[in-house]
């Protein structure tokens, strides 16, 4: 794991604060005036929607109608709400609202493998044994500071890739489960416990805190002991104030607005992700699994996978855009590869990496439009594509992170956060 | 949780290796004579004879053209598919001298080789999308040339690699300096010798240290510190140390050690090498906390540790060890750490999950209980069948009944052989077993070598089928002479059975055997070979399988020869993982040429003497603990801050799920519940409860393994959000601190003195921390403790804020 004081960005902003630490603060005052900086709250939020499997990105967004029927397989494309952007029949919903979002297509890279291809999808750089780079969560966690009493960085359910060179720290705070229709939903342990003051618990707290000083000054040696006391403050924070709670709270939800999401976990999991965001909720991660389709491709998509996509992802697109949070939140949706252009023998496409798209949204996407292109069997970009490094540099522009930015990893030497990517220009305003 | 930290099992890796991609060949080189670089210069290369196997499959490689992003992808590139790094030598040669869309409709053309496409592709003289590989003119086309033009021919020689040398074995710089060079020679089993270091594949395993250029063999220091440069050719993996020192460094005196084992001697002299200076041992009751739970999983009781601490005798540490060794949970917490290394996951289990995972995990208890030497416990798993050989189907059958018996259940424990390991439904065919047992017991990870040569390690495909076979003749389910008695118990008790291979035991026909009867069970059990065969045994030699003979035993018998390069350093190695925040070899599931251990010595030492000493696990922990190194405190200084691969300082690490689990309990137990609490292992998460516990939100919140991946990194221990959140707010914890017997006593007390207040505070602290507190802590407890409402309101808030300190949760 990361050893600090690493994982530090080297900007502007952490050299003056070492600076001030130079002209005699102690490191104890440093690291609550680093706290402090995480008390203010900023407005941007950055939402990820991992469509887990590799979906397959000529069923989806980038049709090939006039393949040959071995390649275009058994989907027509249908209009969307602007002029000359077609996509997948099952995707009526988010057809209405093309505004909405960008089509980047012909991203293109090597890594037909789930495990490392996931990995450089969500965080932007090749994988590679001597660094772990974080996912885009931990990232804006870190660099966006969160409310004291809301987790930074939350992932519904499970965590997907890891902080990486920042620390523990820096994970996402993991659901476990997925909020189902109309259930309530709550997260263990963050609503105070029963027959125990506020009172009562604060001055335990405090107690606690007077009585941790075995790891005074060892802090910033290792990883573990600095994330521990983070973790320690973030849940008095969270346990002590009501707005976690209301905000995992589905059940203050109209049934209308469950219904728009829909009766699926993905929905639901969506709906989820609009009132973290409207709390303050820095980055969120949503799962949609099951898009490794080595067979039966079409029967999967159009049952099983499509439809659930385009009614949740439309209905938190118009969401987030009626209250306003379209303005300040990006979003991505992407999986790790796309798949074999020719429909296989089990009526299946398998893993293709050379080819693949993504859809982003919200604060700093010019919507309405496609980037990219793939060739007429949707086997390659054209020209040279884009990268998954490209991608992540967009994103992190959209989100007003700097792509360019180092970091003081363990390492030894500065890491760029994004190293080879290249924001899309036209992809961004 | 456990998602990100699960390295993907083989792929990460691949990445890019440096060097293979965008590095044009150049004409110019200065390698000595005789090498292939100067064989093939313009000048001599028409006299130059390459081979397939030596030279030009090598260059290929290096040359990245069968990467997994150009023609070693599965479904190759641009109609041109190579075996992924090159290993499947006729493949290849079939693809690169067969048809392809050229003029001449071949790849190759001995009579223009110039003209071939081959050649062309390569030097872009024709659209490539791999870009020019090979300039015109240098050796590398020469090579490629000439082979055309004496017919490509194939694999000629029957001769295979014996073994890779590199000169110098270690490169170290004093300080940052200009690059060295490194020769890297190949060995055949012929005897032959040839310079390979332009045709290697290399990779440094810590870019920040050094960085490799391949092709060229030179090293170029870029930071401080030690890693290795690992180079690849044919099946040859070698890695080379490097050291870059920091002339800057500040030198300190050497702690005053009053221990030092040949442990110590081996972790000292890479020390006193790299300019570390070791952290002085740490403090008695930081040992004795350290001891209690790396060797018993439970945390000392306070009247242990007023005794520990008063004791003046200079060895009662060892004395201290021996204990630990002795008691009841040393079994029960290394039979966890054994049942997380073998996978016993109650999920998987053929029949009755509990139950069975259960009887593994009792069965790991009892022999660690008994000082069963390591090999002979893998013996008693790998070995297994559910039947002793000349027992019948029908005494089987009674005797596993008679494990659920109500009234005298016969002991699963003292049978001599664990056959739950080969049940396991996901482990049905011999490619699982395969994986399983590599991992197990070998350390080694097949994963990538099901479907292409590992990128990394040396296993081919054709490896891993052969180890696979070894484990084709075990079956589950009812063997075919068997199947009469079985089909008549099952209709007794009306089991219903589809197909020859019999059903799964359910709870409702369990009841019957409760009540004494004998009801069928499926088994595992051998369907030998009809046929003499040889199989191959990892590359380490050929054994001869005897036609209706079990392969297993010939495998065990090879992990059991004292150089077995993996069986013992694999459990060494994971039982000082279990000891340290790392292992020498780390990950510790990961024994491969190219992640070298970070300390050899120490690790052939360990292996070595494990083995002298009849692989006792004892002596091992013993060993381990009885040293300064793993008694060192977790106070660094300048020159160990940052040094987290050899060992100089206690790294803190915090505790395993069952640990904290039954930490929780044990320090609120009722005052004269310690000794039970300690020895009834029944209610224990590192005990009885282990596997049912399995699963549960509290385990599944501090990474306790489900066991259900060949990775050793189910088995999660960092930090997280929900841990802290659990600990403060948890309905358990509070369930816990309401049912504390301890805060029982002390709620019949209305109103409590001073000198009573000071005897809790002080308890308090030995119970959660194994130390007596500190004036200011006592101070700050006092006036707590004061001003609450009752004594034991009070003493609820400190012992909930002792459980919420970092002391409480980290192993230091």
């Amino acid at each position: 794991m990361t050893n600090s004081p690493g994982s530090r960005p080297v900007t502007r902003r952490t050299a003056l604060q070492v600076g001030v630490l130079g002209a005699g603060l102690s490191l104890d005052q440093y690291l609550r005036a680093t706290e402090a900086r995480s008390e203010r709250a900023t407005d941007r939020s950055a939402v990820l929607v991992f469509l887990k499997g590799g979906p397959s990105h000529q069923d989806t967004f980038d049709l090939k109608p006039e393949a040959p029927a071995e390649y275009r397989g058994q989907f027509r494309p249908i209009n969307t709400s602007i002029d000359g952007i077609r996509i997948c029949e099952h995707l009526p919903r988010l057809a209405q609202i093309a505004d909405r979002y960008t089509i980047v297509r012909g991203i293109t890279h090597n890594l037909a493998d789930h495990g490392i291809g996931t990995r450089y999808l969500l965080t932007g750089n090749r994988p590679t044994p001597a660094i772990e780079y974080p996912m885009y969560g931990s990232v804006v966690s870190h660099e966006l500071p969160a409310r004291a009493d809301l987790p930074a960085f939350v992932s519904i359910d499970r965590p997907l890739e890891g902080p990486g060179f920042l620390g523990a720290e820096y994970g996402p705070l993991s659901t476990g489960e997925k909020p189902q229709y109309l259930r309530p939903f709550r997260v263990r342990g963050i609503s105070l416990g029963e027959g125990i003051s506020m009172a009562r618990y604060r001055s335990r707290h405090a107690l606690s805190r007077d009585l941790d000083a075995f790891y005074q000054g060892l802090d910033e040696q290792d990883d573990q002991v600095r994330s521990l006391d983070r973790f320690g403050q973030k849940a008095f924070r969270m346990i002590s104030s009501a707005r976690s709670r209301e905000a995992f709270d589905l059940t203050a939800e109209p049934r209308r607005e469950a219904d728009r999401f829909g009766k699926h976990e993905f929905g639901q999991s969506l709906l989820m992700t609009a009132r973290l965001i409207e709390a303050g909720v820095r980055f969120v991660t949503v799962i949609l699994e099951d898009w490794d389709t080595h067979q039966n491709n079409f029967s999967l998509l159009g049952s099983k996978l499509l439809p659930p996509l385009d009614q949740g992802l439309a209905a938190f697109l118009s969401r987030l855009q009626e209250r306003g949070l379209l303005e300040s939140t990006s979003v991505l949706v992407t999986g790790e590869f796309g798949r074999t252009p020719k429909v296989n023998a089990r009526g299946g496409r398998d893993h293709w990496a050379r080819a693949m798209c993504s859809l982003l949204a919200g604060a700093g996407i010019d919507t309405g439009q496609v980037v990219g292109a793939t060739n007429e069997k949707a086997e390659a970009p054209l020209a040279d594509g884009y990268t998954p490094d490209d991608l992540a540099a967009t994103f992190y522009r959209a989100i007003g992170i700097d792509p360019r930015m180092e970091f003081e990893a363990n390492v030894g030497r500065p890491i760029t956060l994004v190293r080879d990517g290249t924001p899309i220009r036209s992809a961004i305003h | 949780m456990r998602e990100w930290s699960s390295r993907p099992l083989c792929l990460i890796v691949l990445l890019s290796l440096p060097g293979t991609l965008g590095v044009v060949a150049s004409a110019a080189d200065d390698e000595a004579a005789n090498t292939i670089v100067e064989r093939f210069a313009a000048a001599n290369a028409e006299q130059a004879v390459p081979d397939f196997q030596r030279h030009v499959m090598p260059l290929i490689g290096q040359l990245g053209c069968n990467g997994r992003q150009c023609h070693g992808s599965f479904q190759g590139r641009g109609g041109l598919q190579l075996s992924l790094f090159g290993y499947d030598f006729s493949q290849d040669h079939e693809a690169l001298t067969g048809p392809s869309d050229s003029e001449s409709g071949r790849r190759i053309n001995p009579r223009e080789p110039a003209e071939s496409l081959l050649l062309r592709k390569a030097t872009a003289a024709v659209d490539h999308e791999g870009g020019r590989r090979v300039e015109p003119g240098s050796w590398q086309y020469h090579v490629l040339r000439r082979w055309i033009a004496l017919g490509g021919k194939g694999p000629q020689s029957t001769s295979t690699l014996d073994r890779l040398e590199v000169a110098p074995a270690v490169l170290t710089w004093p300080t940052q300096g200009p690059p060295r060079s490194l020769q890297v020679t190949a060995v055949w089993s012929d005897g032959t010798r040839e310079v390979v270091t332009a045709l290697a594949r290399a990779r440094s395993n810590d870019d920040a240290v050094a960085a490799v250029q391949a092709g060229r063999g030179t090293v170029e220091p870029v930071g401080f510190g030690d890693t290795h440069v690992v180079f690849f050719y044919d099946n040859g993996i070698t890695a080379v140390p490097i050291r870059v020192a920091d002339p800057n460094r500040p030198v300190l005196p050497w702690p005053d050690d009053p221990i030092g084992t040949p442990i110590d001697d081996r972790v000292h002299a890479q020390l006193r090498d790299l300019g570390i200076v070791p952290s002085p041992v740490c403090d008695d009751s930081e040992f004795l906390r350290r001891a209690s739970i790396d060797l018993t999983g439970t945390l000392p009781e306070p009247q242990e540790v007023r005794r520990f601490l008063a004791d003046s005798d200079p060895g009662k540490r060892i004395r201290k060890i021996e204990e630990l060794l002795e008691r009841p949970a040393f079994a029960a917490w290394w039979a966890t750490k054994l049942c997380d290394f073998t996978g016993c996951n109650p999920a998987q289990q053929a029949e009755l999950g509990q139950r069975t995972a259960q009887q593994w995990y009792l069965w790991m208890v009892r022999r660690l209980q008994e000082k069963t030497p390591y090999d002979k416990i893998v013996a008693g798993i790998l070995l297994a069948t559910s039947r002793e050989s000349d027992q019948s189907y029908g005494d089987y059958a009674a005797e596993v009944s008679a494990y659920f018996r109500d009234e005298q259940p016969a002991d699963f424990s003292s049978r001599e052989l664990m056959p739950h390991y080969w049940s396991r439904r996901n482990l049905e065919d011999p490619e699982s077993k395969g994986l399983a047992v590599a991992h197990s017991f070998l350390g080694i990870r097949l994963q990538c070598a099901q479907c292409h040569k590992h990128p990394w390690d040396q296993w081919t495909q054709e490896d891993f089928r052969q180890f696979s076979r070894f484990f084709a003749p075990v079956k589950f389910g009812v063997s075919p002479e068997s199947r009469e008695p079985y089909g008549q118990l099952a209709q007794q008790i009306g089991l219903r059975v589809r197909g020859e291979n019999g059903a799964a035991v359910r709870d409702e026909h369990l009841v019957r055997a409760r009540k004494g009867d004998v009801i069928p069970w499926r088994e595992v059990y051998l369907q030998p070979p009809e046929r003499e065969q040889q199989l191959e045994l990892l590359r380490s030699g050929k054994v001869t399988i005897k036609a209706g003979g079990d392969p297993r035993r010939e495998l065990m018998d090879w992990l059991r020869t004292p150089d077995n390069p993996w069986f013992a350093r694999t459990i060494v190695n994971r039982v000082w993982a279990s000891c340290f925040h790392a292992g020498i070899v780390n990950p510790p599931d990961d024994l491969n040429p190219a992640n070298p251990p970070s300390n050899p010595e120490l690790l052939d030492w360990l292996a070595n003497q494990f083995v002298a000493h009849n692989y006792d696990l004892q002596w091992l922990l013993r060993e381990i603990t009885r040293s300064a190194t793993w008694q060192r405190s977790a106070r660094s200084n300048a020159t160990n801050q940052n040094d987290r691969r050899h060992f100089s300082r206690a790294i803190p690490r915090r505790l395993p799920a069952e640990v904290v689990y039954d930490g929780i309990k044990q320090a609120v137990c009722g005052s004269d519940q310690h000794r039970n609490v300690r020895e009834d292992l029944t209610r224990r998460a590192v005990g009885h409860l282990s596997m049912r516990m399995a699963g549960t939100y509290a385990m599944h919140v501090f990474g306790k393994p489900q066991r259900s991946g060949a990775c050793d990194c189910e088995r999660v221990n960092e930090p997280s959000l929900l841990q802290a959140i659990f600990l403060q707010n948890d309905p358990l914890v509070y369930l816990l601190l309401e049912e504390s017997q301890w805060l029982d006593e002390i709620g019949r007390h209305t109103a409590a003195d001073e000198q009573q207040l000071r005897a809790w505070i002080d308890e308090a602290w030995l119970r959660f921390v194994a130390r007596p507190p500190r004036s200011p802590e006592i101070e700050r407890a006092l006036a707590h403790l004061q001003q609450a409402a009752s004594p034991r309101e009070g003493m609820e808030d400190l012992l909930w804020s002792l459980l919420n300190t970092r002391e409480f949760v980290l192993n230091h």
